[in-house]
């Protein structure tokens, strides 16, 4: 019941160099979609309605924190190496296995390349594990917080 | 003298006039103590700083000798501080790729000229826009043409002799730069996919945030010697150039940071912060980072060779005449993120360590083995870069650092504002504008990145130079003016 109720959305923090996200879902799936809407929100401006491609991502980790850096590295290096911007991201599970086992996640990204109707705001070099953290939210759901390297 | 706290509750010993000590006894796990150099003006600055528990944290590495170490230029990183040095034993010691950072071999190179600031002036526009179309710069900026495999690993070997082998650039350009160029030990086969297809198409790119390309004039001489060896002279206009490896370094620390985690459990290594993730040199999960960072290191040098060549282009068109002609030859140029195996004396002993600098360049003095022929009368170039609006510093590693900093000093002014709160701080101010009327012609892909790349977000350069010089890791040489600003 508290999941239901659980706020969605995400925030940039600030950080003397670099970046910070927060991200709060009531489940997995869309708090990462929240983390990956932070990073885009950060890193580009996309039309909406701008024609997208997408690529399906299937990526695992061994715990939360660790699914989170290589999630959101996967966005950055997925759009640079297509010098795009990420345009959206649909995360359709995230798998979490008994007793701190493995952690999975699969998605599909919608990436728009730089041009008239996508501009690139900030170079995110790549997510770090400083300060990362996935926890239960004590208001219900979750909450990630992560810090990027620009 | 006194004790204060820092934010982190850590208790700060003022040591002399440049030196803060942060004891060993202060935080659990610590193995040496931080030895911060700042004077009371950069530590009021600090006190509420992450980057002292950063100081701390890195502290804790397996290995680490002597103390953990912050440049005058230091701020929040992420698990290094940026402006860190840390060396480490080669035996029993870790390499950890957070103490390099995911722009690998970032740095600094310098060219100078027979031009004066009278002769940009009449033609400063004209020479921006030229320098700005002939580097492409911003995000996700392309190179010329994507390098074949074949190619790309050429140039992940052999740096910048790769760009000079092909005529752009000459014999005396790797003379001048740190390892000439080209650090032996590099495999592209450590290179991950990924990474290539990253970088094969981002050679010769400026990038963005704070990677910049600065016509400057040298305003004063402060060392006539060193200055002379280095050919600088009062009046003289000078180019620099500060920028990385691009998405292949990126990529490269991506994928071994992610390793190193996983491994860190098996090695047995707990740290505060897993972005210090690290490994044991003798193994092979150090061995093959050493191997990638290398080749990312050799791309790097390679991008600054070729932007160099790009410049010189820039010059010649504007001004009619070959670069050679207007005397614009190569200063030096060195890193600012790497990891090197270095000598130096631990408790009067010569050992071999893993010298980490994460946002620290090299600072060797006089006689130095590893000082370029042309310069070891006087000692390494150091070049430090302060901000677009102010200036900038060459000086010369100076003996203190190979008794106190492991031959380091600092890479820049070193930020004390997010970009956010730069953002707030001059909304509505047209800062190309301001700079306009300092005499300093700009162009940026963005203009919101001039406000987060203006003055008011770092820290005095005079304040961070003099700090160096009390400190005696290196000796200010001459200071910059910019005249033409080129930001990403």
């Amino acid at each position: 019941m508290g999941h239901q109720a659980a706020p969605r959305g995400h925030e940039l923090l600030p950080h003397t160099a670099d970046a910070g996200l927060r991200a709060r879902a009531p489940d997995l799936p869309s708090l990462f979609e929240e983390a990956a809407a932070a990073l885009a929100g950060l890193a580009a401006d996309v039309d909406p309605g701008a024609v997208a491609a997408e690529f399906p991502v299937e990526v695992g980790a061994e715990d939360l924190p660790a699914l989170t850096y290589v999630w959101l590295n996967e966005l950055i290096s997925l759009a640079d190496a297509r010098a795009a911007a990420i345009a959206g991201a649909r995360v359709e599970a995230v798998t979490v296995a008994p007793a701190g086992g493995p952690v999975g996640l699969k998605a599909t990204v919608a990436l728009v390349p730089y041009g008239r109707r996508a501009r690139p705001r900030v170079n995110v070099k790549s997510a770090t594990y400083h300060r990362l953290a996935v926890e239960p939210d004590p208001g219900g759901g979750w909450v990630l917080t992560a810090y990027l390297d620009l | 003298m006194s004790s204060p706290r820092a934010a982190a509750g850590l208790r700060l010993e003022q040591l002399d006039a440049a030196r803060w000590r942060i004891p060993r006894d202060e935080r659990r796990g610590m193995r040496v103590d931080g030895i911060v150099l700042a004077d009371e003006r950069l530590m009021a600055g600090l006190r509420d700083d992450p980057a002292l528990d950063q100081v701390a944290n890195v502290a804790t590495l397996p290995g680490i000798v002597t103390a953990s170490l912050a440049m005058p230029d230091v701020h929040w990183g992420y698990g290094f501080p940026v402006g860190g040095v840390a060396a480490t034993r080669r035996d029993g010691g870790v390499v950890s790729p957070g103490g390099i950072g995911f722009d690998i071999n970032c740095g600094v190179r310098l060219l100078r000229t027979d031009l004066g600031a009278a002769d940009i002036r009449p033609v400063a526009e004209r020479l921006a826009d030229a320098l700005f179309r002939a580097v492409p710069s911003g995000v996700g900026s392309r190179g010329g043409r994507r390098l074949a495999r074949d190619e790309l690993d050429a140039v992940l070997v052999r740096g910048a002799a790769w760009v000079v082998e092909r005529g752009r650039g000459t014999p005396d350009d790797l003379d001048r730069t740190e390892e000439r160029g080209a650090l032996a030990g590099a495999e592209p086969a450590a290179v991950s996919p990924r990474a290539r297809e990253r970088g094969a198409d981002q050679l010769g790119t400026l990038g963005s945030g704070n990677h910049f390309l600065e016509v400057q004039v040298v305003e004063r001489v402060l060392d006539p010697a060193a200055a002379a060896a280095f050919g600088l002279a009062e009046g003289l206009v000078t180019v620099m150039v500060h920028c990385g490896s691009r998405g292949l370094g990126h990529q490269v620390c991506t994928d071994h940071v992610a390793v190193m985690d996983r491994a860190n459990r098996r090695f047995g290594i707990v740290l505060p912060d897993r972005q210090l993730a690290c490994a044991p040199l003798d193994t092979p999960e150090a061995a093959a980072y050493l191997a990638a960072m290398r080749a990312a290191a050799n791309f790097a040098w390679a991008n600054r060779q070729l932007i160099a060549a790009a410049v010189r282009d820039a010059f010649a068109r504007v001004f009619g005449l070959p670069a050679e002609r207007l005397g614009l030859r190569q200063v030096y140029d060195l890193s600012h993120n790497i990891a090197k195996l270095e000598r130096h004396e631990v408790d009067g002993v010569p050992v071999e360590l893993c010298v980490h600098r994460k946002g620290a360049t090299r600072a060797f003095p006089a006689g130095h083995p590893d000082v370029p022929a042309p310069y070891r009368a006087v000692g390494q170039p150091v070049l430090i870069p302060g901000d677009m609006g102010r200036c900038s510093y060459v000086a010369v590693g100076a003996p203190g650092a190979m008794a106190t900093t492991f031959g380091s000093a600092c890479h820049g002014a070193g930020r004390n504002l997010s970009r956010h709160a730069a953002l707030r701080a001059l909304r509505g101010v047209d800062v190309a504008g301001q700079l306009a009327r300092e005499g300093i012609v700009v162009r940026a892909e963005r203009r919101d990145l001039l406000a987060e790349e203006a003055s008011l977000a770092y820290k005095d350069v005079d304040v961070v130079m003099e700090v160096a010089a009390a400190a005696g890791i290196c000796r200010p040489v001459a200071r910059l003016r910019p005249l033409v600003v080129v930001k990403g």
